[in-house]
């Protein structure tokens, strides 16, 4: 008889379980499962892309430079322009840099888990690096990375959901360090002028942040891995 | 009667009958538990919009690459041309150099894009927004009240001043922005909705804007050349 109740009692737990079971497939939780594997199976495909397509254009880029060598040896005319020309590409960031500078350290703090903060103020946003790439230029900074990513004039931080991305879509992800080169006293103080990214500082102290910055006698900066094609903007005449 | 052999197959086939369904039990158990959990995961990493938004921006980024792969080819292949022929070719030279020049905001410029024009105060992160938005959206060349911005152009508020590459500039500002107004508009609405319960925006489609400001490079001081 204790053996019939038990296995009555399993088949009734068996069938219960697979009814869950069966109801939970076509519905929410496993659709939602095949969805988020596919979406980031697209995504992880787009990733190496773009990942390609940039190593594809960096040695196209290597390929015209050596074009632009051999006809400055060839040509005067060709010197000319090369020498201004190789001016223009260190401003725009396609020529990597080293120096003195400053490096700003910064990534996620803790979820205070509390019902009644929902500010988000524990993590880190993209306007937070804009904000502290903006106080480093007005500090005198020469040259901007944000972790391996290069500022360049075309540069814009921007959200894609929770994802921080920069630069033809490479995703931004803590901790985060942005390298400036420049004068590493005049960087620094104006990273720690009170009055600069106070919000920021703010919510580091509630949050822990980890905002730090430390001066250093030499610092890298990468070549920007993408370059600028215009559509739009024309000289004139 | 049951003999006692047919007792004891008897009671092995309810065993094995029970055996099983503690095993059907435990597969489906963890099936559900682990289905569960995988959801979980995935969620509290990565929304479903936020994922989608995530392959939109790749799409156009890589697409955006692709163009550039082309134009790099070309510059290449008429360099190559030039030299297989015994000379150089000093045009294609130039006019990536013209293109550079553009892009770091030395040469004016002119092309179909929005003026914007903001009357009312605004902060120095408002405005860092307003430009990360326009150059998100493709932005070529900005200029703000007679001030060429580009990448590096510091925006400050110093009290109710914007200080703007060390200038300060006044309560209207007039922003001209050059590019794809199809892009450009949604982006500087975008910045205009967050805005507009304070100031007056007003934007305007422009099929032809000059920006004759010109920014006038700084030297390196502290920045050499190589890795």
């Amino acid at each position: 008889m204790t053996l019939l109740a038990s296995v009555s009692l399993a088949t009734f737990l068996v069938a219960g379980l697979a009814a869950t079971q069966f109801r939970s497939q076509p519905l929410p939780p496993s659709n939602r499962v095949a969805r988020d594997a596919a979406l980031r199976q697209s995504v992880n495909q787009l990733e190496d892309q773009n990942r390609t397509l940039k190593a594809r254009v960096q040695a196209l880029q290597a390929d015209v430079k050596a074009g632009e060598d051999e006809s400055a040896r060839r040509s005067s005319a060709a010197q000319e322009v090369k020498a201004q020309l190789d001016e223009q590409k260190t401003i725009a960031g396609l020529t990597a840099l080293h120096g003195p500078g400053l490096t700003v350290l910064l990534h996620d703090g803790t979820d205070p888990n509390d019902p009644a903060d929902k500010s988000l103020g524990w993590t880190i946003h993209y306007q937070d690096l804009q904000d502290i790439v903006n106080v480093l230029w007005a500090s005198g900074a020469e040259a901007i990375a944000v972790n391996g990513q290069r500022i360049v004039p075309s540069t814009g931080f921007y959200y894609a959901g929770v994802n921080i991305l920069v630069n033809n879509a490479s995703r931004l992800s803590g901790p985060y360090t942005v390298i400036a080169l420049g004068d590493p006293p005049a960087l620094a103080s104006g990273v720690g002028n009170p009055d600069q990214l106070a919000e920021l500082k703010s919510r580091n102290r509630i949050y822990g942040l980890g905002l730090s910055w430390l001066r250093s006698t030499r610092l890298g900066v990468p070549v920007y891995d993408a370059t600028f094609l215009l559509k739009y903007a024309q000289p004139p005449g | 009667m049951l003999s006692r052999p047919g007792n004891l197959t008897a009671r092995s086939q309810r065993l094995l009958v029970v055996s099983l369904i503690a095993v059907a039990l435990g597969f489906l158990l963890v099936v559900q538990l682990r289905s569960q959990a995988a959801v979980a995961r995935t969620l509290a990493a990565q929304d479903d919009t936020s994922v989608a938004l995530l392959i939109n921006d790749l799409n156009r980024a890589n697409n955006e690459l692709i163009q550039q792969s082309v134009a790099l080819a070309q510059q290449q292949a008429q360099l190559h041309q030039a030299l297989t022929s015994g000379g150089a070719d000093s045009q294609a030279i130039s006019k990536e150099l013209i293109t550079l020049r553009e892009v770091n905001g030395e040469v004016p410029v002119h092309g179909p894009g929005l003026q914007i024009r903001i009357q009312g105060l605004v902060m120095d992160f408002e405005l860092q927004d307003a430009l990360n938005n326009l150059r998100n959206a493709g932005a070529e060349a900005i200029s703000l009240n007679g001030y060429r911005l580009v990448g590096s152009t510091p925006v400050i508020s110093r009290g109710d001043s914007l200080i703007v590459a060390g200038h300060a500039v006044g309560t209207a500002l007039v922003l001209l922005v050059i590019g794809d107004p199809e892009r450009l508009e949604p982006a500087a609405n975008l910045s205009a909705s967050s805005l507009q319960t304070r100031v007056q925006v007003d934007i305007q489609r422009q099929t032809d804007l000059a920006i004759t400001e010109v920014v006038t490079p700084r030297p390196l001081i502290y920045a050499q050349l190589g890795k």
